[in-house]
């Protein structure tokens, strides 16, 4: 009984102390942890495609720069300044461009898919980088501050609105995107991506259309990633070419790696690690690279399920 | 061969590139005379090579993983580099231009060419004669290409498979990092070259398939080629280019254009 | 009834010729079993009926439907399943999981995507019901790769009756089980299948006394071609098939 009742528990304690950050932590803290809701939607939705259909992306970052660069079209471009219609657009682009990237892409398996997803973020890398006039070059686009549920908030500066009003808004939309991942997940789609993982071909002899289902995998794996991508826009103000560029869908994979993505929590847990001890090291030293590289060896080598996998007790393949 | 897709060959690249240059104005300071400075080069890349067996000892842990695993641990690895590079050499780039000075030019069929464009070509010739001729009809090619068709089997047949992986991978570093300080005095030696690096060998790689050293050969010149064209046609579109190849080349033919029957 | 028809198949790679004019049928409430010494191209024939080769020239009808190379899917959906030689699991899932998977697809809840896996009764009850035929009861929450090779050869045979096919291809479903447990598990199959409602059952089998223990018909196939398709007392009579596939009788 107390097992069970344990995980609910330090959710519970996780999302209250989310939430205290912005009036405990102060204004440093509090906009530290922006990009993190960004980061936990987008890598929510690669492990749906990673630990749940077992389709490893190296071109995710393609999808969180098409939310930033829509986000920024829309806001500094066309005008429109409410945010659920910046969210939704950013959606609606995501599906348009993944319907014939992933339809290319999922009649290919590990290797291959995974060198064809970095050739697609890298193409749209030189994209946004050399088609200066439309996007900005490497100078990127402006994202200007949005409209939540309509209201401008004209009276806070910057940071107060992003430790405020945006702050409660992108954990609002954190946990929204959790809720519809945990359906998705628990659900017999969820189910049938998960024997996709395990072995795709006897998963055909059942009746499973393995194709089809990694296509809609990556489908919802790309708007998540769009949806982050927005929310990581709007702290910066910037779309740039380089949340394209592969070494940041390393920086994913990273993530999904450190947190575990044999769990459901692990991509969140792994984004909040990471941000975190990006400061921490970042401070620390200027060699931080040296340092995150070391952790990722140390991890891929020990513990590849991550620190849910710790936590769950599970420290080498196969568990 | 090895069957291991290593994302930090663009560090060995960069390290030789830096290391090189340093090397040789060392080289510059004991007063060796400036013709031999090519040499030095190549001593110095030869030199870095060392690594090679270390790392290989590293990533040896984990090559019966899958290969997203082996991705990342190399990714790992790139990020430390980058970090160990601006640790030595800081974040400025280094420069040799001069070097292209004391080759001075020639002219080749109407068209001026640095002497020293034309010493490197060659040498890459040389080098990719040499592989051929060390795979193709040594006792070690011989070896290293079974040890790549099956493990076990030439376990089995007593082959100390892990001293072949570890000569292999040193080979592999030797030749990044004499290529990148081959490079030196065409381009500067900047932090991001080793990242830039992968990117186009990536390229070179899927177009010329993975284990295929004629592929290689090949998709090298293919990707040259076709980023020289790009840049003097429509410049923006470079890179563009290249990606776009990769990817037909991903979905029309996925091993590659010399693609070995795949194991 | 005819269910499933090859008419003159033939399946070359290459210039070898793997089948050659194979022709059979299989008829509702039968029991067909194939057999042949190794390289007789039982798998190959397997491949094809199953849907995952098109052969090189002739016609598989199943259901009076066209299904040469149709590949897996189609044929699950179509009525006609397989489980295989080797060991083939989800290794992660649990017993309860790997027949829901099947159970999902039967019911054509795969692209159900929130809809409640756990609260889904018509899916619970069919994983019950073949769990229950299987003797899985007691097993449903282990994961498959725990479990002992012969249960694991159970649930791959399992899952496939979770589709409650109209034809379920056994392909060697005793092999790599004990002697003394091989009649109890073919006992199992046949009357799971006539629980389930399978109409035609076809297996690949080595073993004779299993072959002639539970068919109707017995297809002798020797290289690439069929050497006799008749009743078992008509294949003992067969003195080229005797000496071709089966061996020696046993005095």
């Amino acid at each position: 009984m107390r097992g069970a009742v344990i995980p609910y528990v330090a959710g519970a304690a996780a999302l209250f102390l989310t939430a205290a950050v912005p009036f405990v932590g102060g204004a440093y803290y509090a906009t530290l942890m922006l990009p993190f809701f960004g980061y936990a939607v987008a890598l929510l939705g690669m492990n749906l495609l990673f630990g749940y259909t077992g389709l490893l992306s190296f071109g995710h970052a393609l999808f969180i720069a098409l939310g930033a660069y829509t986000a920024a079209y829309l806001t500094s471009g066309a005008g429109v300044l409410h945010f659920e219609v910046v969210l939704l657009a950013a959606a609606v682009v995501a599906v348009v461009v993944a319907v014939p990237v992933g339809l290319l892409c999922v009649r290919y398996v590990k290797i291959y898919f995974g060198m064809l997803t970095l050739a697609f973020g890298m193409l749209f890398y030189s994209f946004l980088y050399k088609f200066y006039h439309l996007t900005g070059g490497d100078e990127g686009m402006r994202v200007l501050r949005p409209l939540l549920l309509g209201q401008p908030f004209a009276g806070l500066g910057k940071v107060q609105f992003l430790t405020g009003p945006y702050y409660f808004y992108g954990l609002t939309l954190l946990l929204l995107a959790a809720a519809v991942m945990w359906r998705l997940v628990h659900s017999p789609f969820g189910l049938c991506l998960r024997s996709i993982r395990e072995n795709p071909e006897k998963a055909e002899y059942v009746g499973v259309r393995v194709r089809r289902f990694r296509f809609y995998a990556f489908l919802i794996a790309a708007v998540f990633g769009a949806v982050g991508g927005v929310l990581l826009a709007v702290p910066t103000g910037l779309a740039d070419p380089l949340l394209a560029y592969w070494t940041h869908s390393g920086n994913l994979v990273f993530m999904l790696l450190l947190g575990g993505f044999s769990s459901f929590f692990g991509p969140i847990l792994g984004a909040f690690v990471f941000i975190f001890l990006q400061d921490v090291v970042m401070s620390a030293t200027p060699y931080w690279r040296f340092v995150f590289g070391a952790i990722l060896a140390l991890v891929v080598i020990f513990f590849p399920h991550g620190l849910m996998g710790l936590v769950e007790g599970r420290a080498r393949m196969g568990a | 061969m090895q069957r291991i897709i290593n994302l930090a060959c663009g560090s060995f690249y960069a390290l030789g590139a830096y290391f090189g240059i340093t090397a040789v104005t060392w080289a510059m300071r004991a007063g060796v005379p400036p013709a031999l400075f090519i040499l030095v080069l190549v001593a110095s890349g030869l030199a870095l090579a060392v690594i090679g067996p270390v790392i290989e000892r590293v990533l040896r842990t984990i090559y019966d993983r899958d290969e997203s695993f082996q991705l990342l641990l190399t990714f790992a690895l790139v990020l430390m580099f980058e970090d160990v590079i601006r640790f030595f050499w800081g974040t400025a780039p280094h420069q040799m231009g001069s070097l292209y000075l004391v080759y001075g030019q020639a002219r080749v069929g109407g068209v001026t060419v640095p002497v020293y464009n034309l010493i490197v070509i060659a040498a890459a010739g040389l080098i990719a004669a040499g592989m051929g001729w060390l795979l193709g009809r040594t006792r070690f090619g011989r070896i290293v290409r079974a040890t790549a068709e099956n493990r076990e089997m030439a376990a089995a047949l007593g082959v100390d498979v892990s001293r072949v992986y570890s000569r292999v991978f040193t080979l592999g570093v030797a030749l990044g990092t004499v290529g990148g300080a081959l490079v030196i005095p065409a381009t500067a030696a900047m932090n991001e070259m080793g990242i830039e690096l992968i990117v186009e060998a990536f390229a070179v790689v899927v177009i010329g398939g993975l284990g295929s050293m004629r592929g290689a050969f090949v998709g090298a010149l293919l990707v040259g080629v076709l980023k020289a064209v790009a840049i003097a046609t429509y410049a923006e579109v470079e890179m563009l280019a290249v990606y776009v190849i990769v990817i037909a080349v991903l979905v029309l033919r996925p091993a590659g254009l010399f693609a070995r029957a795949a194991a | 009834m005819a269910l499933l028809t090859a008419t003159h198949v033939r399946k070359l790679y290459g210039s070898f010729c793997a089948l050659e004019d194979v022709s059979l049928t299989v008829n509702a409430g039968e029991f067909v079993s194939i057999i042949g010494p190794n390289g007789a191209g039982k798998t190959t024939l397997v491949n094809v009926l199953t849907g995952l080769l098109a052969p090189t020239a002739g016609t598989v009808r199943f259901k009076d439907e066209d299904v040469a190379g149709v590949g897996p899917v189609r044929l699950a959906r179509l009525g006609l399943a397989r489980s295989f030689q080797l060991v083939n699991v989800f290794p992660g899932l649990t017993v309860a999981e790997t027949l829901a998977v099947a159970v999902v697809s039967r019911l054509g809840r795969g692209t159900r995507l929130f809809a409640a896996l756990d609260r889904d009764t018509a899916v619970r009850d069919g994983v019950c019901a073949v769990a229950e035929l299987f003797g899985f009861n007691d097993k449903l929450t282990r994961p498959a790769r725990t479990l002992p090779q012969g249960d694991k050869k159970l649930l791959d045979v399992a899952s496939a009756f979770a589709l409650r096919p109209e034809i379920i291809l056994l392909d060697e479903p005793t092999s790599g089980v004990s002697t003394r447990d091989k009649t109890a598990i073919m006992d199992v199959l046949v009357q799971a299948a006539t629980r389930v409602g399978i109409k035609a059952i076809i297996q690949v089998e080595h073993d004779m006394d299993i072959v002639f223990g539970y068919s109707d018909r017995i297809i002798a196939l020797h290289q690439g071609r069929v050497l006799a398709d008749t009743t078992p007392d008509g294949i003992r009579a067969d003195a080229e098939v005797v000496a071709t596939v089966i061996g020696k009788p046993r005095t």
